[in-house]
């Protein structure tokens, strides 16, 4: 009789171990939904250098003479970042109508952008636009006059040509003051169509999943 | 606060007599639930080492799928990895709701309290890492939900979840550095885990051999006989429709992603606010049972004897202040947690708490007259007022004299000589099970203070055969009640009077057992 019972516990305990490890093996890999399988995806994602929009004046003579001489910079200028407006449409539906911003407290840093837009599956016409906010006849960068270089003495000489190249490789390298990407392509359901930008070409650039 | 603590209690208690009824008092994984976390700790250093060396941080997804597809080791290594980390966290979050429901949360258990919820956060953290490191659509979802997340505070420069758009592969450096958390943390938890048990006594780290050995070869045969599933690689431009979604590990997973990323902060702030205020809430005033001990200087002898057995370590010696050359006790209130353990380790009955030292238990045993058998053919029990519902009516019911105490391990010697002075035929002590005493070590002192001669032995002309020492937890009511016949058969084996109730018993411990089986 002891036997028995003892043989009787110790199958219940195998089986309620048993059973405990089998609900724990399921739940340790339950199948969760995640995403919705017949819709698909287009994603924004970039990462660029915002214009700088400044307005730039040439110290005279006299300024500088005023200032020590390792401060003797020959073109101040003061401004800002700018900003853009992001809008994005499929079928002619408003889908984000937004102002993107240089990131940091300050805005002084690259802009990043990263929007998701789900869509059913399908053929659809998609219009991005990403514009420059800020007018163009402040941004001074390009036509601010470098001084002559004979006026360019003293200890730090040569530093105007450099401000200037240095200005224009910073202009260079920003995003254009106006993106946009009008087409028409079909959406497969489950996939993500991904428009980024392509810094080398300064231009929108589409990314799919290889078929 | 103490509305939680009071839900908790009756889950809880249910649990651990259903486990108790399952596998015996002896090898309950629900008292053992601490030691099991540890233990399981032990178990994915030892597994994780193995994995790390055979995964590549420029190829994540296809070396875990390589260990993945090993049959021999890899597959089994992996899985008991990713099954103890589930024991892990369930054996955690058992271990937290068993100290709140039995407001083992507060005063110097505070520290505890804390360190193990830290460790708990540290743990979730450390798993999401690691199935991040696997990279199949189950670590993309926690990736970005982390990215999600992280990128809601202003902390990082450049959004993290645009390293999972897919306009270029995801840098190594993300894998690098998601490696070095998930190895870093648990260095980490290790001293936390120091921390956690720095205010006890000889803590317990590990469970008793044959469950420690039975836990990981369940576990090692479960990893075999169900090999934990890996999803498809992760990709940026698929939509997976669904992913293997550990519960245990992600249970919050499903609600995060359908709210606000500040709405989650918030909720998460909340949660941890709570939890971390927890024992502040449940703290009690200092006094009655709550009081900590007291020295009476002119009885204390300096013997070292309640320094070594205070399982807080509440207690030093000190010299005296007085001409007498030896040291004396000095309690530390803040460390005390009014166990009374200290008062069943005085031979000369000078520490306790108030009104429970040794003389306070001889005192109030002589003033109860119900104690008194004119017969002395009743059996004496002395039982802790922690046993398990219904079992004090099923003694009682049974024909013993019954005497509550707040824990055996307080017990002064001489309390049980003399009831066996006063006529009893035997007394049988009934405590907690060992590794479940609220005063952490009360059954193993009494233990040896009535066997093995340990300071304040019971005294040699005191009949051990006499004497029996039983185990009382919730759901094995049956075993108590064969503890207490065979000890009452024992004694009348040594020609001692013995009354016992048997038929009215039987009624009683019917009903008592079908109290104990209700749900």
């Amino acid at each position: 009789m002891i036997a028995i019972r003892r043989l009787a516990r110790w199958l219940t305990v195998a089986l309620v171990s048993a059973a405990t490890l089998f609900v724990m093996a399921r739940a340790s890999a339950t199948h969760l939904p995640w995403h919705d399988r017949s819709s698909a995806r287009l994603r924004l994602s970039w990462r660029a250098v915002p214009e700088r929009v400044e307005v730039c004046r040439v110290l005279s003579a006299e300024e500088l003479e005023q200032r020590a001489e390792h401060m003797r910079q020959r073109m101040e200028c003061d401004g800002r970042f700018a900003t853009y407006a992001l809008r994005v449409e499929a079928d002619g539906q408003l889908l984000d109508e937004s102002v993107v911003r240089g990131s940091g407290l300050r805005h002084d840093r690259p802009l990043y952008l990263l929007r998701d837009f789900a869509l059913p599956g399908g053929v659809h016409r998609v219009r991005i636009s990403f514009a420059r906010r800020e007018r163009t006849d402040v941004d001074t960068t390009a036509v601010a006059p470098a001084p002559a270089v004979g006026a360019d003495t003293g200890l730090f000489a040569g530093r105007a040509g450099r401000e200037t190249v240095e200005r224009a490789r910073r202009a260079g390298a920003a995003i254009p003051a106006h993106l946009a990407l009008d087409t028409t392509m079909i959406f497969t359901p489950a996939r993500v169509t991904l428009v980024t930008f392509d810094a080398d070409r300064k231009a929108f650039r589409l990314l799919r999943a290889n078929p | 606060m103490r509305l939680l603590e009071r839900g908790a209690r009756r889950p809880i208690t249910v649990l651990d007599a259903a486990a108790t009824r399952i596998y015996g008092w002896r090898w309950n994984p629900v008292h053992q639930s601490g030691t099991v976390a540890v233990a399981m700790l032990l178990v994915l250093l030892a597994t994780g080492l193995y994995l790390t060396l055979l995964y590549r941080l420029g190829a994540p997804a296809a070396s875990v799928a390589r260990i993945a597809a090993d049959p021999w080791l890899g597959s089994w290594m992996r899985s008991l990895h990713r099954y103890g980390s589930d024991v892990f966290v369930v054996a955690a979050a058992l271990h937290a709701v068993r100290m709140l429901a039995h407001g083992r949360t507060w005063g110097a258990r505070t520290v505890a309290w804390v360190s193990g919820l830290v460790l708990f956060a540290a743990a979730l953290v450390c798993a999401w890492t690691g199935f991040v490191m696997a990279w199949d659509s189950f670590g993309e979802r926690l990736a970005r939900e982390g990215g999600r997340l992280l990128d809601a505070l202003p902390v990082f420069s450049e959004p993290l979840s645009r390293i999972f758009a897919g306009d270029g592969p995801v840098p190594s450096a993300f894998f690098f550095v998601n490696l070095f958390v998930h190895i870093g943390l648990p260095l980490g938890m290790g001293v936390l885990l120091w921390l956690h048990v720095s205010r006890v006594a000889r803590p317990a780290l590990l469970p008793p051999k044959p469950l420690l050995w039975s836990i990981i070869g369940a576990l090692a045969a479960a990893a075999v006989a169900l090999p934990a599933p890996l999803g498809e690689p992760a990709n940026a431009f698929y939509l997976a429709h669904t992913t293997p979604t550990d519960l245990f590990i992600a249970w919050w997973l499903p609600a995060s992603e359908r709210l606000p990323a500040t709405a989650v902060w918030l909720t998460v702030v909340a949660v941890a606010g709570i939890a971390l205020l927890v024992p502040r809430a449940m703290r009690r005033p200092r006094e009655g049972s709550l009081a900590p001990s007291v020295v009476d200087p002119r009885l204390c002898t300096g013997c070292n004897q309640c320094p070594q057995d205070c399982p807080w370590e509440a207690i030093t010696m000190v010299p005296r202040d007085d001409d007498r050359p030896t040291l004396v006790a000095r309690i530390d209130p803040s460390r005390c947690v009014s166990c009374g353990i200290c008062a069943g380790s005085c031979a000369p009955m000078g520490v306790g708490p108030p009104g429970r030292s040794g003389r306070d238990q001889l005192a109030a045993v002589r003033a109860i007259p119900e104690l008194a058998d004119p017969e002395g053919t009743r059996i004496v029990a002395i039982g802790c007022d922690k046993a398990g519902a219904g079992h004090a009516a099923a003694l009682r019911a049974r024909g013993a004299l019954l005497h509550s105490v707040p824990c055996v391990g307080g017990v002064h010697t001489s309390l049980i000589e003399f009831f066996v002075k006063n006529g009893a035929p035997g007394v049988i002590v009934v405590g907690c099970p060992p590794r479940d005493c609220a005063g952490r070590e009360g059954p193993k002192w009494l233990h040896e203070r009535v066997f093995n001669d340990r300071e304040a032995e019971l005294q040699p002309r005191v009949d051990r055969r006499r004497v029996c020492l039983a185990t009382s937890a919730p759901g094995d009511l049956a075993g108590l009640i064969a503890e207490f016949d065979a000890f009452a058969k024992h004694l009348s084996v040594l020609d001692l009077p013995v009354r016992t109730l048997e038929p009215a018993f039987e009624a009683v411990c019917d009903s008592v057992l079908s109290d104990q089986a209700a749900p």
